[in-house]
């Protein structure tokens, strides 16, 4: 990316000021921290001191209300032993890993096609985006009836077997139902960052590149993926972090079920923590989420960004 | 432009003026929010709170009936938000809730004499606010056992199942004659809890819950025979089972297309409201080969309560009282096919014409789930052994559940105190 590009446009150059201004320039700075205060102001008053008491409450057995006591680190302890926990991050990492890859993938192939000078293109790019803009929660009831009737009929008429009953009630399929979902949302909101990096790719690099005889294979290799590195990053980035959080498709397809087969570690405290009244516990589940979350992003932004500047 | 420092003091005053009008609700009346938990009875509170309005002009309602009550009611407890006049269903939740004092304690209140004192009993059973409160006052009870096709039981010629063989020979009656016996509806997993508990309080030996609180036993023993005999009753189900929920059952069953169904009776107007063109009866689940066992499972599916320190106590009891009112209780009944929750009251209703003789003669028991906190996934658990089949998995996750919630949370597990 253009990391190396000369800081030089609204930079202020350090001149002599004229005598009598020296207030106004104390004054301007001013200004700015005032524009900036609100922000500030809401971010710690919404976000950062619920965050810490969120910590605070982690360390005790609250309920969310009435009495409770503090019970040091032993919700953390009883964490790490608790199955139903180790299952959620499993099936919570297993789904966030194969939507990642799977949504990348679609979301390249699709932005290089809808690049490319063919007929209908904006109108395609339209229709293309269109699942980025429904709410998940309301795709997510057309897919449970796909999945749970039009499928299934249309699978009996064709014979096929193992489809022919819902694979959202069979505890060892029902996670490709929503894995199916997830992807054809998710993909909208990638081809739109992809388009944007492969608008940036100058059209010299391809003239030169088909001259020296380069295959499309080569150009994409060799050309367009390096270019759009910076933008693979950002969608790999973003496409972790959310489906790592993933819940309102398992909501409306499973609700977590059959069973606990498809418990995200995000339903899994809402139904632990508000449903089962675990507070506390389910709290401690949160903060650990959080740091891995944070830790993941951080490792996939160092390694990520490190092949870009090499590239 | 004024200086900042004036902005920022406008804003602020800006601010705490508009918090101030929202507070103050302008014309002196006092608003009551009542938070309204059952989905099907909202037109009915809604009345009856509109008809308190009229009646009491200096008292407004603001009926909040929201979607998954629990939650949002625990939501609001975190708030330090307590509605001041609530309905809830008489469950594990309620149990937590009441002992951790969120309520009024109406222990020796006149308003209880009129009651049906077993109903008033689950209720402290369920928890406590302190040794002898009662948190909540029994508006309504149901009774959980099998719902039947009357026309089809007696089109094959089927009698009344008085035992547990008798029920097994029923079904397969109904399955060799190309009927669906049960409509099994796995896609919502409480249903399954609704056998659940009349095979569990049949079978387990007496106290066991006590006796698990106590960790003197476990549900790997006492629980077997009822786990057992639950996956029996799903052999004689429709194919696929876990792909249709409480929805699709109870349509099926309206179009006559299974004989029974395994719920309890809050389930009969939904079934109604999809006009069945037979008579919809109900029995109670026999689990053991004796006849004098079987005992009818049977709960406080609506009680009324107020949130303890609530800003307006005299006005919420004013709305308690007038929502308690006989005839009230009884016009509610017999709309939704409960069972009244006063004392000698009953209803005519024909669905509920096989369990009245349980209530008559007491043989009642309270269910078994509402001893479970929500934290232990009962439901979850329950609906993969119907699935997997695995009697074993279902109770070992059972107690490993209990064990662990048990050793993580100091004030205890809710309902029956160890």
């Amino acid at each position: 990316m253009a990391t190396t590009a000369p800081r030089t446009a609204g930079t202020r150059t350090p001149s002599a000021p004229p005598p009598g201004i020296r207030p106004d320039r104390t004054r301007l700075p001013r200004a700015f921290y005032w524009m900036v205060l609100p922000a500030v102001v809401l971010f710690l008053v919404f976000h950062t001191i619920p965050v810490l008491q969120g910590v605070f409450f982690s360390f005790t057995d609250s309920p969310g209300y009435g009495e409770w006591s503090f019970v040091g680190v032993d919700n953390y302890v009883a964490l790490f032993t608790d199955p139903r926990v180790i299952a959620a991050y499993g099936f919570t990492f297993r789904f966030a890993f194969l939507a990642t890859i799977l949504v990348n993938a679609f979301a390249l192939a699709v932005a290089i096609g809808l690049n490319a000078r063919i007929k209908f293109k904006n109108t395609l790019r339209g229709i293309y985006f269109i699942p980025n803009v429904l709410s998940v929660l309301v795709i997510g009831y057309v897919f449970q009836y796909l999945f749970s009737g039009a499928v299934p009929t249309i699978a009996t008429a064709l014979g096929i077997d193992r489809l022919s009953t819902s694979i959202l009630a069979d505890p060892q399929l029902a996670w490709v139902g929503i894995l199916i979902l997830a992807v054809w949302q998710a993909t909208a909101f990638n081809i739109i960052i992809y388009l944007a990096g492969l608008q940036t790719v100058p059209v010299e690099l391809y003239e030169a590149s088909s001259l020296d005889g380069a295959s499309s294979w080569r150009q994409f290799r060799s050309i367009t993926f390096p270019m759009i590195a910076g933008f693979f990053t950002i969608n790999m980035v973003l496409a972790l972090k959310t489906f790592l959080q993933v819940f309102d498709h398992i909501i409306a397809l499973t609700n977590g079920g059959p069973g606990t087969s498809t418990e995200s570690v995000g339903v899994l405290i809402y139904r632990g923590g508000f449903q089962g009244g675990e507070y506390g516990y389910q709290l401690a589940n949160a903060v650990v989420f959080m740091i891995v979350i944070i830790a993941f992003a951080a490792f996939q932004l160092r390694v990520l960004q490190r092949r870009e500047v090499s590239a | 432009m004024a200086p900042p420092r004036t902005v920022a003091r406008l804003l602020v005053a800006g601010l705490a003026a508009s918090t101030l009008v929202a507070c103050s609700g302008g014309d002196g009346r006092t608003t009551l929010t009542f938070f309204q938990f059952k989905p099907e009875a909202v037109e009915y509170f809604e009345q009856r709170a509109a008809q308190f309005e009229a009646e009491n002009p200096d008292i407004d309602i603001v009926v909040d009936n929201v979607p998954d009550p629990e939650t949002a009611l625990r939501a609001r407890l975190v708030k330090d938000d307590v509605p001041d006049v609530l309905t809830l269903n008489g469950n594990g939740t309620f149990g937590e809730l009441a002992s951790a004092g969120i309520f009024v304690d109406y222990a020796g209140d006149p308003v209880l004499e009129d009651l049906n004192e077993g109903y008033v009993k689950i209720l402290q059973d369920l928890g406590a606010s302190d040794e002898g409160a009662v948190n909540g006052i029994p508006f309504a009870a149901n009774a959980s056992g099998v719902l039947y096709n009357v026309e089809l039981f007696e089109q094959h010629g089927v009698e009344i199942p008085q035992t547990w063989d008798e029920l097994i020979g029923a079904a397969q009656t109904f399955q060799a004659a190309d009927v669906t016996p049960f409509y099994a509806m796995l896609g919502d997993a409480w249903t399954a809890q609704a056998p659940l508990a009349p095979l569990t309080a049949q079978t387990a030996p007496d106290g066991f819950f006590e006796a698990r609180f106590a960790g003197e036993a476990t549900f790997a023993e006492g629980w077997r025979e009822a786990a057992e005999k639950e996956l029996e009753l799903f052999e004689y189900t429709q194919p696929n089972p876990a792909g249709f929920g409480y929805q699709e059952g109870t349509v099926a069953f309206a179009a006559g297309e299974s004989a029974m169904l395994l719920l309890g009776s809050y389930a009969v107007p939904q079934i109604r409201s999809f006009e069945p063109d037979f008579t919809v009866g109900s029995f109670a689940l026999p689990a053991t080969d004796d006849p004098a066992d079987t005992r009818l499972v049977s709960g406080v599916d609506v009680l009324v309560t107020a949130g303890a320190g609530g800003a307006h106590p005299e006005e919420s009891r004013r709305f308690i009282d007038f929502l308690l009112e006989p005839d009230a209780v009884q016009d509610y009944a017999e709309q939704q096919v409960a069972i009244p929750a006063l004392a000698g009251a009953t209803n005519p209703d024909p669905a509920l014409a096989g369990i009245q003789p349980y209530i008559r003669q007491e043989r009642l028991v309270g269910f078994d789930d509402h001893q479970f906190i929500p934290a232990i996934p009962l439901g979850p658990l329950l609906q993969r052994l119907l699935i997997d089949k695995d009697a074993d998995a279902f109770l070992d996750g059972l107690d490993d559940s209990w064990d662990r919630v048990a050793q993580r949370r100091t004030w205890g597990l809710g309902a029956v105190s160890s």
